[in-house]
């Protein structure tokens, strides 16, 4: 960690992330009204000192609700992304692990699902439930684990050949003992990296999802029905886009810059010194 | 370090990007004509306009969405329409004559009628097309006023007649909105699956020139049109789902009309003069409103006390205030305001919130155990209010539930797309509380939304509405073919419907059509039938129309 | 490389029949019934109707059965006719008993996404190999860094945001392209080189747009190619032999790094024939997206699996094509050295 935050890129990443984690936990502190607050006279105002980033459609005011979106659009991140790699993490070792018929049988699940365009997948199944932020989150998921399967069982085939592995192995340890204290903790860095990626296009989905309507429900805000309300009025009320797309835009570009990092510091090959 | 500079250097182009992007137009316009010069009438032009969706065919009895019909009623005639003032007159029919015992109508057609391939339009396409609407095979939701016609013949070219059982007062209303159909085309043919539906030949003012999937339906001038030439050459209408990119369109005289949002007309416009300078802002009465119903088969809307307490908490006035900016109305019956059937000394209910509370504690709803929402035996009242993506409807549940909070009512709200609303809500009944909307029909007759015998799944009395003295009176409405009379009986209606509060009415909010100045000949202001009710005497003269188009 | 065919397309059947699974298991997701989420009020039609969905589908007979069938359909390429009551055929053009050609949807929206998504992806690969090599070669200094940064927020900032930014300003403020749509008005009566102008014009944001959130992983994936061939000994001896840099960037690494590029493009490919919803509906061109999109909104399920299959068909058919490519370029590959 100490080495990614050598490099500026992953810290400046990580300073964003920190920031938006900040206000969305202080929002209820920090935020000058509530979020949920209607008032049909000051319908669409702009930036004012009374409200810092205008009013919405229905006199709300928006800074509280951009507050209070960063809490739902970092949650979608962050349980979409945990469930995809709880998934991933498990059906990964179980491949490159055991290997054999068990790893031809995930691996084949996974180009089946690589191979469906993975948003057509989202909204066929968001639209066929009834959206919720819960099921937003689930599909979200349950369609994006593929990757960190794939990192997980390259590292496990990796790890399984390395000394100390086999070492563990014909002194005769058991198959969890060597997959939790050798295996999984040995293979976990590209999954962070990967883990912090899925953040972002989590987040990216979810306003995409908003967009179509089948986001979040109101009145709950998120970034993602902001920046839609918004659009409609983009060449005149452009506060209402402009502060949502540019959240949206900061976050997703600091966890990519702190991904990205990541992968730069943790990954021997790319790091600059090392040859080979 | 040089990075920090970069990126902030880099936001700072999005900055400014967005800035340029958002400041007022600077766009010279010394070229731009002058739109407001008077022209006189002259025939030519084509006229773009954009749609949401895309008809899924021409045959408006089997494709049912909006899209289809706006499109196809350019394309047929129908043998009675309303005029500007929403009186029904004759399209095809010349005149029609109603049997002493009112059983009977007889239409007499206009001489000479052709269809848009030169073959002579008669009393036996009027026939055949009320065979096709109330045969069983017809895939069709709009054949039930039809099929209470017992006989129907068509004696010689220009009479078609039509028996009813009883007299039935709808009657003339239903026959302004069947379109005729070519027999000599379609007969023998499966209507459902016909390809006429995608290459119609219909008797009206246009025809189909191009039909271009996706992306265009090109309407040209029939000129066997029954009703006379109309003065524009071609309708193009364009396909463009999202309604901010129509707006843009608009903006950049790509189109030539849209119908616009409140915020659009009431905040962009007034900000924006060179729009104003190009572009003609009209407002005619809605052709719908926005309610709140009830699913009156679940508890408590079952009682009329809550039904009435949900109503008095509710501030119509904020709801026209913030989701039209006041560009609307309140309705107290399901009529359009201000036409012969509205009842007038109907009022919406007033907003009275220690009224609605007062009401509650009767129906026994009090706060016990202390967590600001109101309960009886140990149930809080609360309830779900379902809509679909409608940003209006959306504003205005949000509204409400702020409304009914303050009363200590529990409102969650769930926005759907129409195929699960329709399909796992109204029609199984499982839901509490919908936004939705009607549209205003010109007949009074509306037995099929409030007649008890009207609920199954499918039928449009989904709230499960069950009042036998409306029962009767819908009854007798359909019976009554004197007018006066008639009107008493659904002012009557109206008023029971208000008391009962099956629905809180909402709003009617005005339809927002701007026009490009280029097209001239609009009636302003919009008469009660719209501004498009003359449509086939717009036209744009020749010095303000598009290049593009005079190359055609 | 006959064996090596052989053994692709062999594994091909298992990924069609999950692919079969999947699309099957979506189908059975709606509750009910396929038949009972038709969209509208319409108490008569719907029962009749229903009932001859459930015929057609074969919802009466057990699931096996009904998977059964559905596999033999997809293997015929038969996705029926869409709900909607237009009936089209969902895949390829049909005629109907009077001649008339009816186009499929598939086969009419394909070509338009396709079209878009190739001009992207050519967009992407001009601009993010210099960037990468770039990059690469000033690794971890200034325009590196400012490389990443750029690509990043071009994959950040939300595509329809600026699509629209983009309209207004180069369409409405500075009206030089179009808004949306795919031909002008005028559209027929051009030339051939007026028409590619005309289409060329519209499809420019839209091309732009799409190519701008791709260019993060192709430049990054470039850029680390780069670094690993750089760091390889016949680079390192190619530099001792004392050849000029650029020699040894340009003729050596990058043909080195550019070979896992194919296959890098042949996983892009469900993206090439999914088309963007967003994109398509905002900037009014029929599409893939598009035309899936409103068959979810209007449960059109013949469309829905029709283009869930056909789109997972055609990638696996580009899988395989770059596997092969990438197997001509590379005999270690053939010869089942490497995997």
């Amino acid at each position: 960690m100490s080495r990614a935050m050598r490099n500026p890129l992953a810290f400046w990443g990580l300073v964003i992330i920190a920031i938006v984690l900040a206000l969305a936990l202080l929002a209820p502190v920090l935020a000058p009204y509530d979020p949920d607050a209607i008032d049909v006279k000051s319908i669409l105002l702009p930036p004012s000192t009374a409200h810092w980033m205008g009013t919405d459609g229905l006199g709300r005011d928006v800074f509280s609700r951009m507050l209070f979106g960063s809490r739902i659009s970092l949650l979608v991140g962050f349980v979409a992304v945990g469930i995809a790699t709880l998934i991933g993490v498990i059906l990964g070792a179980i491949s490159g692990y055991y290997r054999g018929w068990v790893d031809v049988l995930i691996m084949r699940l996974v180009d089946v699902m690589l191979s469906i365009p993975t948003f057509f997948l989202i909204l066929a199944v968001i639209a066929f439930l009834t959206p919720s932020i819960w099921n937003i989150m689930i599909v979200i998921g349950l369609t994006s684990w593929m990757g960190v399967t794939r990192l997980v069982r390259a590292e496990f085939l990796s790890l399984r050949e390395r000394e100390f592995v086999l070492a563990s192995a014909t002194l005769g340890a058991r198959d969890h003992r060597l997959i939790f204290r050798h295996l999984l903790p040995n293979s976990l860095t590209p999954v962070i990296v990967s883990s912090v990626l899925g953040v972002a296009s989590a987040v990216l989905i979810e306003s995409g999802l908003s967009f179509l309507g089948l986001g979040v429900q109101p009145p709950q805000a998120s970034w993602g029905n902001i920046l839609t309300e918004g659009k409609e009025y983009i060449q005149f009320a452009w506060w209402l886009s402009f502060f949502p797309g540019m959240a949206i835009l900061l976050t997703v570009l600091g966890y990519n810059l702190l991904g990205e990092g990541l992968r730069d510091a943790l990954d021997p090959r790319t790091n600059g010194k090392g040859k080979k | 370090m040089s990075f920090p500079f970069r990126t902030s250097g880099l936001l700072c182009a999005v900055l400014l990007l967005m800035l340029s992007a958002c400041g007022p137009s600077q766009q010279p316009e010394n070229h731009s004509p002058d739109w407001d010069h008077p022209y006189p009438p002259e025939s030519g032009g084509t006229l773009i306009d954009a749609m949401t969706g895309e008809p899924s065919g021409l045959i408006p009895m089997i494709a049912g969405e909006s899209a289809a019909s706006a499109v196809a009623s350019n394309i047929f005639n129908t043998l009675l329409k309303y005029d500007k003032n929403l009186e029904l007159e004759g399209e095809l029919a010349q005149s029609w004559q109603v049997s002493p015992d009112q059983k009977t109508i007889t239409f007499t057609l206009k001489p000479d009628m052709k269809w848009a391939d030169g073959a002579p339009l008669t009393s036996a396409d009027v026939l055949f097309t009320w065979k096709l609407v109330t045969d069983d095979n017809t895939r069709t939701p709009y054949g039930a006023d039809y099929k209470l016609v017992i006989k129907a013949e068509a004696p010689d070219p220009l009479t078609f007649r039509v028996t009813y059982e009883q007299p039935y007062a709808p009657a003339l209303d239903s026959w302004a909105g069947l379109q005729v159909l070519p027999e000599h085309i379609l007969k023998g043919q499966d209507i459902n699956t016909t390809s006429f539906a995608r290459k119609p030949v219909g008797s009206h003012y246009y025809q189909l020139g191009e039909w271009k999937n996706g992306e265009r339906i090109a309407l040209v001038r029939n000129p066997n049109a029954t009703q006379g030439q109309a003065r524009i050459d071609r309708l193009v209408s364009r396909f463009i789902p999202d309604p901010a990119s129509q707006f843009l369109e608009l903006m950049a005289d790509n189109i030539d009309t849209m119908s616009l949002s409140p915020i659009q007309y009431a905040r962009i416009f007034p900000a924006r003069e060179e729009l104003n300078r190009k572009i003609a802002l009209y407002k005619e009465l809605g052709n719908a409103y926005t309610y709140l119903g009830f699913n009156l088969k679940h508890k408590p809307f079952d009682d009329k006390r809550v039904r009435q307490a949900i109503n008095y908490a509710i501030d119509k006035q904020e709801l026209i205030d913030g989701v039209l900016l006041g560009l609307g109305e309140p309705v107290a019956s399901p009529y359009k305001p201000g036409t012969r059937w509205t009842n007038p000394d109907l009022r919406p209910y007033s907003y009275d919130p220690e009224k609605a509370k007062a009401l509650l504690r009767e129906a026994g709803f009090a706060d016990h155990d202390g967590d600001g929402i109101l309960d009886r035996d140990g149930k809080p009242l609360a309830f779900e209010i379902l809509t679909n993506q409608n940003k209006q409807r959306e504003m205005s549940a949000v509204l409400i539930q702020r409304r009914l909070k303050e009363i200590g009512i529990s409102v969650n709200i769930r926005v759907l797309e129409w195929a699960s609303f329709i399909g796992r809500f109204i029609k199984t009944g499982e839901f509490d509380a919908v936004v939705l909307g009607w549209s205003l029909s010109l007949d009074p007759d509306q037995y099929g939304i409030w007649h008890s015998s009207q609920q199954a799944p499918g039928q449009f009395n989904f709230i499960g509405y069950n009042n036998p003295r409306v029962d009767r009176l819908l009854e007798q409405g359909r019976l009554e073919l004197d007018p006066d009379k008639r009107m008493k009986i659904y002012h009557e209606f109206a008023a029971t419907l208000l008391e009962d509060s099956p629905i809180v009415y909402l709003f009617a909010g005005y339809g927002l059509p701007a026009i490009h100045k280029r097209v001239k000949g609009i009636d302003n202001p919009a008469p009660p039938a719209g501004i498009g009710h003359n449509s086939y005497e717009w036209y744009i003269p020749a010095p303000l129309r598009r290049n593009e188009i005079s190359a055609q | 490389m006959i064996r090596y065919l052989l053994k692709r397309l062999f594994w091909m059947v298992p990924l069609l029949i999950g692919i079969s699974l999947i699309s099957f298991f979506i189908m059975h997701l709606a509750p009910g019934d396929i038949t009972t989420t038709e969209a509208g009020f319409n108490p008569k039609a719907s029962e009749e109707s229903r009932q001859k969905l459930r015929e057609l589908y074969n919802l009466d007979k057990p699931l096996i059965v009904q998977y059964g069938l559905w596999l033999k359909r997809m293997g015929t390429l038969d996705f029926g006719t869409s709900f909607a009551s237009h009936q089209r055929p969902v895949f390829w053009e049909k005629k109907d008993d009077q001649g008339n050609v009816n186009p499929g949807m598939i086969q009419e929206a394909l070509p338009v996404t396709l079209l878009i998504n190739v001009l992207s992806l050519l967009l992407i690969v001009v601009i993010a190999l210099p960037l990468g090599v770039i990059s690469a070669v000033h690794q971890n200094r200034p325009p590196d860094r400012a490389i990443t940064v750029f690509v990043f927020v071009g994959f950040a900032v939300p595509g329809f945001w600026l699509a629209l930014i983009l309209m207004y300003w180069l369409g409405v403020v500075n009206p030089w392209l179009p808004i949306s749509g795919l031909h002008g008005l005028g559209h027929e009566n051009m030339g051939v080189l007026g028409r590619l102008w005309d289409l060329g014009k519209h499809l420019a944001i839209p091309v732009f747009i799409s190519a701008l959130s791709g260019l993060a992983g192709i430049s990054l994936f470039v850029r680390n190619g780069m670094l690993d061939v750089l760091h390889q000994d016949y680079i390192t001896t190619a530099r001792a032999k004392g050849l000029p840099e650029n020699t040894v960037i340009y003729r050596h690494a990058l043909r080195n790094a550019l070979l896992p590029l194919i296959t890098l493009l042949g996983l892009s490919i469900p993206g090439l024939i999914g088309g963007s919803v967003i994109a398509e509906s905002l900037f009014a061109i029929p599409g893939m997206g598009k035309l899936f999109y409103d068959a979810v909104l209007m449960r059109d399920f013949p469309v829905i699996m029709g283009i869930l299959t056909i789109g997972a068909a055609l990638t696996l058919l580009g899988n395989l094509l770059a596997d092969l490519a990438y197997a001509w370029a590379d005999p270690r590959v053939r010869r089942g050295v490497v995997q």
